[in-house]
């Protein structure tokens, strides 16, 4: 025990010997000195609410606990001031000692001047960020502050922001403590409080900025100019640092999704010359079973409510394959020497799809929960938040990449899709069943195109129409790419998310996609079998 | 090919179009007069037929899919379109309601002139050339095709869509233009303006069926043959096959365009709907289900597949998508060659030899995975 009592003690040795300022002072509360004051004369007593807002500030929890009651008490007129010090109020409490005992008769309330008030609320508000016990009476107490922030003392808001638990309040404070630093009338405080602000380059630090440049200290003092100009530069490198964060943020997790629509879209167009305009479709569903799947949990177990997307990756990518190898049995499989007609024919799969999602779900947007780990996100820089709906479109797109990449790369499945996109006639003498691969290329690919689907079910919203949006944004990442090649969709998803989400804020959504469509149109024209060309034999 | 003078379905609906034309007019005032909505309908389909044609003629007769038609069909549309309100607010002074829209206090710079029809037909037919010829000479040169193209072409409508749907253009954006009152001088909506819209498309379908059928029975028809059915030969034989594909591309787009010419007046309004892949799609189904490379067949595809819609869109618009995609599907497993088949079922022996010839339209008789690199032949 006394090992541990040790190093506190010898602490607070050497911090009252070193800071001799009168808020560290007030680490040893003259308690008796400070209920004095409170009875004294109107000077007296604005000394004491300095010494009960500088114990605010940096008084230990103790003497914070102990001092909450008393400029209260005062605004109230329930002190009662005698000849051995006060009583508080209705309990009858010595102010001092907090022990029990009456008034003594010729007891009074003293009373606030007008200006003395305020600085009694003050400290009561003070007081109250820091020990009162509920959010509400701590939020109240910084609307109080909010009122003067220039005369709080330096370091009350940044310790009552370390300390508070409510995250929306914390906000409020730290936004508050930076405002009233910016405001102090040190001027070497003022000069911190530029330099923290600069350390978190937001849109509103750099209004913050825009507004001291009007500050009189800007035209007369050229150390506190030359802050304002060297915080704004930076925080204007900081937001346009953020920016171009956020756009590669987002166009990373735009080309994740395109590759996770395109890359089933690619390997059976590789494997068949088959180009299924179904798949956007596949997405769409891929993405009601995800619905389905969180409405299910919510019957059967709500416990787990909160993992659903996890719970829905085997089932939307099952029944999307099966919808898929069902296509191919049905449908494609008599189509294979008629490739156009087979556009045809997935074009009216994809009717059918639509309307009869349409008929059973209607056509408004579906309602997702949005579990902890996709929703809020980090504030990076300037007005980049690394946002966890995106990365899990990411992530999940990664894990999509190297799984498919295994299939093709690492399995029997995968050599024997190999073989027969390169050469279909060659791979069915030497005993490849291949229709059997092309049934479950077809179903590999379907899967693909749901797991897709419940990818972007955090992002986009999800009706019967939402797979048309993506359907022709896959189709040029297949063009691009070239057929039947992995790192081609990448590649091309990649490039296509990026262009489209560079140009966007420079010229708007149409002219990003009619930039891509004519970037691809004249790429075609350079490498006419896109970026990858499988080696195959040529005709 | 059979003799034009023998080619009896083709001279029956020649004969069926011409005196349908003669007709209309002629009962206008009798009993016998068919209803407003019906002339009006009768034209709409014509308008649709000539659709139909410009798609047969590339994708039957030259085996290129196009699935972008629609945007030489809404080439057509949106400028006769802008004629007829410029023309309106000419002669009766109706400001056009997309101006007062967005608030603009008088025309485009780019609509000087469209008051004129000639100027108005020259603009339409050089922006259609300027747009297939640069598409067409790009893509052929880098012997872009199969279904390559035909989703290349896709997205070229999707764009074309999405581009028309802003507001800003100057071409209606989303609420397309409407309101369309005079028409060469003459007041539209009149049962008289009906009629004479009708024929003009039954007039201009029969026209463009007849040079349609001179075309492919020449021998630049036998050339458009050859090259569907095998383009490496015809090459290897020392033909260049890009100037013919980009004739007939270009002259396909320029039917569009009239179609669409055709089309907007009747039903009075255009908007960047009919940019949609889906409409494009459409006209390939129509074509399906007629059977390719017949040009009767295209016409009777259109008619059919059209009066259908207009009957079930109104009796039962939810059932309709799934029988069009119940037709679609019946088509292309068990009537390869759409209506055509269940013609040669009546009239030959059903399990007859020439049902167990391989299909040739098919543009090209590859493996499908060779097909699909289509593209990827050594370039000159």
């Amino acid at each position: 025990m006394t090992s541990r009592h040790l190093p506190t003690f010898l602490a607070g040795l050497l911090v009252s010997a070193v800071l001799a300022t009168p808020g560290a002072a007030a680490a040893a509360l003259d308690r008796a000195a400070l209920v004095a004051g409170l009875c004294g004369n109107a000077g007296q007593m604005f000394e004491a609410a300095a010494a009960l807002t500088a114990t605010a500030a940096t008084g230990s929890d103790e003497d914070r606990a102990w001092a909450l009651a008393l400029p209260r008490a005062l605004i109230e007129k329930t002190l009662a001031c005698d000849a051995a010090g006060a009583v508080l109020g209705n309990g009858s409490l010595d102010a001092v000692s907090r022990a029990v005992r009456e008034p003594a008769p010729d007891a009074r309330a003293p009373v606030l001047s007008l200006k003395n008030r305020a600085v009694f609320e003050q400290a009561d508000a003070a007081l109250a960020l820091r020990s009162a016990p509920g959010a509400g009476a701590r939020a109240a107490a910084l609307r109080m502050l909010e009122r003067r922030p220039a005369v709080l003392p330096e370091g009350l808001l940044d310790a009552a922001a370390a300390a508070e638990s409510d995250p929306a309040l914390k906000a409020q404070i730290v936004g508050l403590a930076q405002t009233a630093a910016l405001n102090a009338s040190d001027p070497a405080a003022r000069l911190r409080a530029i330099g923290r602000i600069a350390d978190n380059p937001s849109r509103r630090a750099l209004a913050q900025m825009t507004e001291l440049t009007h500050d009189p200290a800007y035209a007369a003092n050229a150390e506190f100019r030359a802050a304002i100009d060297a915080a704004t530069r930076r925080i204007e490198r900081g937001i346009a640092m953020g920016d171009v964060l956020a756009a590669l943020y987002n166009g990373l997790s735009f080309a994740s999704i395109l590759f996770m629509a395109a890359i089933g879209l690619a390997i059976i167009f590789g494997l068949m010359g088959v180009i299924n305009l179904a798949q956007g479709e596949l997405i769409m569903i891929g993405a009601y079973v995800t619905w389905m799947v969180q409405q299910g949990l919510r019957i059967v177990a709500p416990a787990l409510l909160d993992w659903y997307l996890i719970l829905a990756i085997p089932v939307a990518f099952v029944v999307t394959a099966a919808i898929g190898i069902a296509l191919e049995a049905l449908l494609l499989r008599h189509l294979y020497k008629r490739p156009l007609m087979s556009l045809l024919a997935t074009w009216a799969v994809s009717l059918f799809l639509v309307n009869l999602v349409r008929v059973v779900f209607g056509t408004q947007n579906m309602q997702f929960e949005t579990p902890f780990y996709v929703s809020g996100g980090v504030p990076v820089i300037g007005d980049f938040i690394f946002t966890w709906n995106r990365m899990f479109a990411i992530a999940f797109a990664v894990v999509t990449l190297a799984l498919t990449w295994a299939i093709v790369r690492r399995t029997p499945l995968g050599l024997n899709i190999r073989a027969v996109t390169q050469n279909r006639d060659m791979a069915a003498c030497i005993g490849i069943p291949t229709r059997r691969v092309d049934m479950m290329t077809f179903g590999l690919g379907s899967g693909l195109a749901g797991l897709a689907g419940l990818a972007l079910s955090p992002i986009y919203s999800v009706n019967p129409q939402m797979g048309q949006n993506f359907i022709i944004d896959s189709f040029m990442v297949v063009v691009l790419g070239g057929v039947g090649t992995i790192a081609g969709t990448v590649v091309a998803a990649l490039g296509i998310g990026q262009i489209n989400v560079l140009i966007e804020p420079l010229w708007g959504a149409v002219a990003a996609k009619v930039i891509v469509l004519l970037m691809i149109i004249a790429f075609l024209q350079w490498r006419p079998e896109g970026l990858f060309a499988v080696r195959g034999r040529r005709k | 090919m059979t003799p034009i003078t023998r080619d009896r379905p083709f001279l029956l609906l020649v004969a069926l179009l011409v005196i349908l034309s003669v007709a209309m007019p002629l009962l206008t005032g009798t009993g016998l007069a068919p209803s407003r909505y019906l002339t009006n309908a009768i034209g709409q389909l014509a308008a649709f037929a000539v659709l139909a044609l410009a798609l047969d003629l590339i994708w039957g007769y030259l085996g290129i899919l196009s699935l972008g038609h629609g945007l030489f069909f809404a080439i057509g549309g949106y400028v006769v379109a802008m004629y007829l309100l410029k023309h309106s607010f000419v002669v009766t002074g109706t400001v056009p309601d997309f101006l007062q829209f967005m608030g603009w206090k008088e025309f485009p710079f780019y609509w000087a002139g469209f008051e004129f029809f000639p100027y108005a037909l020259g603009v339409a037919v050089a922006v259609t050339l300027l747009v297939s010829g640069i598409f067409g000479y790009v893509s052929f040169r880098s012997r872009v095709g199969g279904v390559y193209f035909a989703i290349i072409t896709q997205a070229l409508v999707y764009v074309a869509m999405l581009l028309m749907f802003r507001n800003d253009t100057g071409f209606g954006g989303n609420n397309g233009m409407t309101g369309f009152s005079v028409i060469l001088g003459q007041p539209m909506g009149t049962s008289g303006m009906i009629t004479a819209l009708a024929v003009a498309s039954l007039v201009t379908l029969a026209l463009v069926l007849v040079g349609c059928r001179w075309l492919v029975g020449s021998r630049f028809g036998a050339l458009m043959l050859a090259t569907r059915d095998d383009e490496t030969r015809l090459r290897t034989l020392g033909y260049e096959t890009l100037r013919l594909k980009l004739i007939v591309w270009c002259l396909s787009a320029l039917l569009a365009m009239l179609a669409g010419m055709l089309y907007v007046p009747q039903v009075g309004i255009i908007n960047p709907r009919v940019l949609s892949p889906e409409l494009s799609l459409e006209i390939a189904v129509w074509v399906a289900i007629g059977g390719r490379g017949h040009l009767v067949g295209a016409v009777i595809g259109a008619l059919l597949v059209n009066a259908l819609k207009f009957w079930l869109s109104s009796a039962a618009p939810d059932v309709w998508p799934f029988i069009l995609s119940g037709l679609i599907v019946l088509v292309v497993l068990v009537f390869p060659n759409g209506l055509m088949d269940l013609a040669k079922f009546r009239l030959t022996r059903p399990m007859g030899p020439k049902r167990m010839e391989p299909n040739r339209m098919e543009p090209n008789r590859m493996e499908p995975n060779r097909m699909a690199r289509g593209i990827g032949e050594a370039r000159p």
